[in-house]
């Protein structure tokens, strides 16, 4: 299959999902008890008001005709209105999508930089005392909750040690987040440290898969050295699978920020969608919700992308 | 690089042996304890002489090959001692090793479709090996790597150098993998089963390689395989192993033609041995079909006078004279005359539009009751196929099936799952065949719990038992784990599923291929018993023409998805019709190193009048 019908056929599959997301929102949206009336005007609004206010809304129209307003209206970027915060949704995640993307990009770099090497350095030390360190160490990282490890941190390293501060940057744009690094530093790592945990095991056990293979018998027969076998041809082969879970560990990254950034103070996206969560500020929940899934398929888009990139076996359909 | 400068390991190499096993041993520690694989082993290689090292499988001739590379699992240790070109491999560093791996020594190995690194392009694997050794810059190295294509026959090498290896077919793989090897000019190439993944013609394309490479630059080669006909093709001197130990040593015509030890004597004899027309030799000895096997399935006078077809003779009075028991015995009585199976000019297509791939066209057979239909073509032929189409499972695209005189395509699933019923399958791979959770008996009975819900635990019970019996297998294995068998009893508990229905068909994928040779023989034995017995058809796929000429009394030749001939076996296979099919059977290696050599200079001989004809 050429590129381009592929990427066509890919995006097409990626719009697919979007919109079976948007029908599940809107589903959800309608679930609500008294529907979104009942949330907008209150427990005290009569049976009067909330019946006016549907009719001013188009919420007495059949779910279809609705859904496909909602749809008209998300196509114009309107999320609709906070409940809370009297400002429209769209306005609100605009603000706060680009920090939050920011603090999982890095996580994920620092994540994947750390996981990588320390997964084939495992591989190669396979049960030596190494290996039973790291794994046992990337086992409290994982099973540790992000909260419980964001407050050890805070506690070792701005209380005790007072290396980095507690708070992360409170810049409303981009360049004030990125004017203060030093207080990038824990909310990073505290979003970093389970991925470092899941993608050196992914990594250690691919690494171990492939130097078992055929072709690396194939190398040491030909007199390449240990050294050049693991870098010139183990480590793209292991690289794959990896890159494919990739794109799936999109959505835990969003919910590790939700924790990170309640927990260091970020006002990201993270912090939007818990105090949203915290008043019942639907329109705002369902928004996040939308975004996220947005990001989880594009992820997994760009993720299936890449691997096309490194294994030209995908392009052919043979892998 | 040509091939007139010999390398310089070749060359010291010169006055000695350039390998030399000495009470060389090897010992896995295994969970259970230390497991001994290879004792006392000694042998040498000289430069320019080609040692074949046979066994069956267990046998540890690979495990020699792999400790000579120093290459052994990091569970396994070597002992005693083994030397080339004067270099002490046993015990000796990883550094050391890699200076000498790939150039002094190098390894071809079974299977070219894992060999290669999948994402790197074969010309960069290859000049990997050359930069290895020599200070060459990489596009020199990448030049060098394109002139090494060419040498192993890689049409358009400049090109194919770019190529990944799964855009190459297995046999360009496997000369890949050679040119590898000989990046270097090595004074030792050590090639375990260099040949046994491939198809027949392009074995005999591979082995004609290796043999010229190795003949210009006095490279001895370790050969190690199962295959006599490839160590008469191939081997100037042989050593047979046996449960880790050499039995026999000698040249390779003392060895297959007059065999000293016991094993070496019950090993040959289990080789099925494929009949050949007189051929102009140029020997002057009669034809090889004077060598039939004896006591094989279907025995019959299988020794006729060359030019007198005569192993088709048997097909007419078999169906009717030797299955007359069973045929009245069974359900096939009804219906004598009609076909179990009935192909009419199917073809099957799969995808759509430009994907589309056209796996069979215009195939017609039938299976008609108590006979042996065997399939027979190259991988990629759709033998397979066919054989999935006759059992239901692929609906054709066009063209009609009949199972058991009723159409496939109009019976309803229900009825269709009854026609089944009277179908047994087994299939290659007696271990991923069998449900790894189950017990042997639970296997067995899983037809019966299906098709046969009437039958109550107990009598489902003695059923098992008595198919267990009749395939020989001691009832106790109900009890017991697949995993826990041998290869030929897993292939006798599949073959005891398949047949517990009493089934009027029974479909033998590549029931043997995986076997060694004398498990073969018993598993072909018992088959050949049962259908006796039972009155069974048996529609028998396989590339190893030499089983299909001793068990099928028809054959069908198959060649990219359509049928190039088929005929009685003893017709079809002794006098082919086709080119195709002469140039299958040319290419088939006798275990006999006399009538093998005379064979070889005849294909080769056709082969170049071919290629001069295409010129003119």
């Amino acid at each position: 299959m050429s590129t381009s019908s592929y990427l066509i056929r890919r995006v097409l599959q990626a719009v697919a999902v979007i919109v079976i997301v948007t029908i599940v929102v809107f589903g959800l949206l309608h679930a609500l008890p008294g529907g979104p009336a009942r949330g907008i005007l209150g427990p005290q609004a009569t049976a009067q008001q909330i019946a006016r206010f549907n009719h001013e809304q188009g919420l007495d129209k059949s779910l279809p005709v609705q859904y496909f307003y909602y749809l008209g209206q998300l196509l114009h970027g309107d999320l609709g209105t906070s409940y809370t915060l009297n400002e429209p949704v769209s306005q609100l995640i605009t603000e706060r999508l680009p920090k939050t993307l920011v603090l999982t990009v890095l996580s994920a770099l620092v994540g994947l930089v750390l996981a990588v090497p320390l997964g084939m350095w495992q591989a190669v030390r396979r049960n030596k005392a190494a290996d039973y360190v790291i794994t046992t160490l990337s086992f409290i990282a994982y099973s540790t909750p992000v909260y419980f490890l964001g407050l050890i941190l805070v506690l070792v390293f701005s209380q005790q040690l007072a290396w980095f501060p507690s708070q992360a940057p409170q810049g409303e744009t981009l360049g004030q987040v990125f004017s203060d690094p030093q207080a990038l530093v824990l909310p990073v790592v505290a979003g970093a440290a389970s991925m470092v945990a899941v993608f050196s095991r992914y990594m250690r056990s691919a690494t171990l898969e492939n130097l078992s293979e055929d072709y690396v018998r194939t190398a040491r027969a030909g007199g390449s050295r240990p050294g050049a076998i693991l870098w010139r041809h183990v480590f793209r082969n292991s690289l794959t699978p990896v890159v494919a879970m990739l794109g799936y560990y999109v959505p835990v990254l969003f919910g590790g920020a939700l924790v990170v950034e309640q927990l260091f103070n970020y006002p990201g996206m993270g912090l939007l969608f818990w105090t949203a969560a915290q008043s019942s500020d639907y329109p705002v929940l369902l928004g996040c919700v939308l975004v996220i899934a947005v990001a989880t398929v594009t992820g997994t888009l760009l993720a299936d992308i890449v691997q096309r990139i490194i294994d030209p076996r995908v392009k052919a359909g043979r892998a | 690089m040509t091939a007139t400068t010999k390398g310089p390991a070749a060359r010291t190499a010169a006055s000695g042996p350039i390998l030399e096993l000495d009470d060389l041993g090897v010992v896995f520690t295994t969970e259970t304890g230390e497991v001994p694989a290879v004792k006392g082993v000694c042998l040498q290689v000289r430069p320019g002489e080609t040692l074949a090292l046979v066994g069956e499988s267990g046998s540890g001739k690979s495990t020699i090959a792999l400790a000579a590379m120093g290459l052994l699992a990091a569970n396994a240790r070597a002992t005693g001692s083994a030397v080339i070109a004067g270099t002490q491999i046993v015990g000796a560093p990883e550094s050391g090793l890699a200076a000498l791996r790939g150039k002094t020594v190098s390894m071809v190995f079974q299977e070219p479709a894992t060999a290669l690194d999948p994402l790197t392009r074969i010309g960069k694997q290859i000049a990997e090996v050359i930069r290895n050794h020599r200070e060459v810059s990489a596009k020199d190295a990448a030049a060098e790597a394109v002139e090494l294509l060419r040498r192993v026959g890689i049409p358009e090498p400049g090109k194919r150098a770019r190529a990944y290896p799964f855009q190459l077919s297995g046999g360009q793989r496997q000369r890949v993998v050679i040119a590898m090897a000989i990046a270097n000019e090595p004074g030792l190439l050590i090639a375990d089963e260099p040949t046994t993944a491939l198809d027949v013609t392009v074995q005999a394309e591979i082995l004609d390689l290796l043999r010229r490479l190795a003949a210009e630059t006095g490279t001895g080669v370790l050969l190690v395989t199962h295959n006599m006909g490839v160590v008469a093709d191939f081997a100037d001197r042989v050593a047979v192993m046996y449960r880790g130990e050499i039995v026999e040593t000698g040249p390779v015509e003392d060895v297959l033609l007059r065999p000293a030890h016991d094993y070496t004597r019950r090993l040959l004899a289990a080789v099925p041995r494929l009949s050949v027309a007189a051929v102009a030799d140029g020997t002057g000895r009669p034809p090889a079909t004077a060598r039939a096997r004896t006591g094989g399935p279907a025995a019959g006078p299988s020794t006729p006078p060359p030019g007198s077809g005569a192993p088709g003779d048997r097909t007419p009075d078999r169906p009717a004279g030797g299955s007359a028991a069973g045929s009245a015995a069974g359900p096939v009585a009804n219906r004598v005359a009609e076909p179990v199976v009935k192909l009419r000019d199917v073809s099957v297509v799969f995808g759509r539009g430009k994907a589309a791939v056209r796996a069979l066209g215009g195939v017609s057979f039938r299976v008609e009751p108590a006979q042996t239909l065997g399939l027979v073509g190259e991988s990629g032929s759709g033998k397979s196929t066919a054989a999935r189409v006759a059992l239901g499972l692929i609906p054709p695209t066009s063209g009609t099936v009949s199972l058991f005189g009723a159409d496939l395509a109009r019976t309803r699933a229900r009825a269709r799952r009854a026609l089944r019923a009277g179908i047994g399958v087994v299939l290659q791979d007696p271990v991923a065949s069998l449900d790894a959770r189950m017990t042997v008996g639970e296997c067995v009975a899983e037809p019966l719990r299906i098709h046969r819900r009437d039958l109550s635990a107990k009598d489902r019970q003695a059923k098992v038992a008595a198919v267990l019996d009749r395939v020989r297998l001691p009832r106790e294995v109900a009890r017991r784990a697949p995993r826990e068998l041998s290869g030929g009893q897993r292939q006798r508990v599949s073959l005891a599923r398949a047949l517990v229905l009493e089934p009027r068909l029974l479909v033998a994928d590549e029931p043997t291929s995986a076997l060694d040779v004398s498990v073969q023989e018993a598993v072909l034995e018992v088959i050949t018993e049962l259908q006796g017995d039972l009155g069974f058809a048996c529609l028998f796929v396989s590339h190893d023409l030499a089983v299909v000429q001793h068990f099928a009394q028809r054959v069908v030749v198959m060649r990219a998805g359509r049928i190039e001939e088929q005929g009685p076996t003893g017709t079809t296979l002794l006098h082919p019709e086709t080119d195709y099919t002469r140039r299958l059977l040319a290419a088939v290696p006798v275990p006999d190193p006399v009538v093998q050599r005379g064979r070889r200079a005849e294909r080769l001989a056709t082969l170049a009048a071919g290629r001069t004809e295409a010129q003119a």
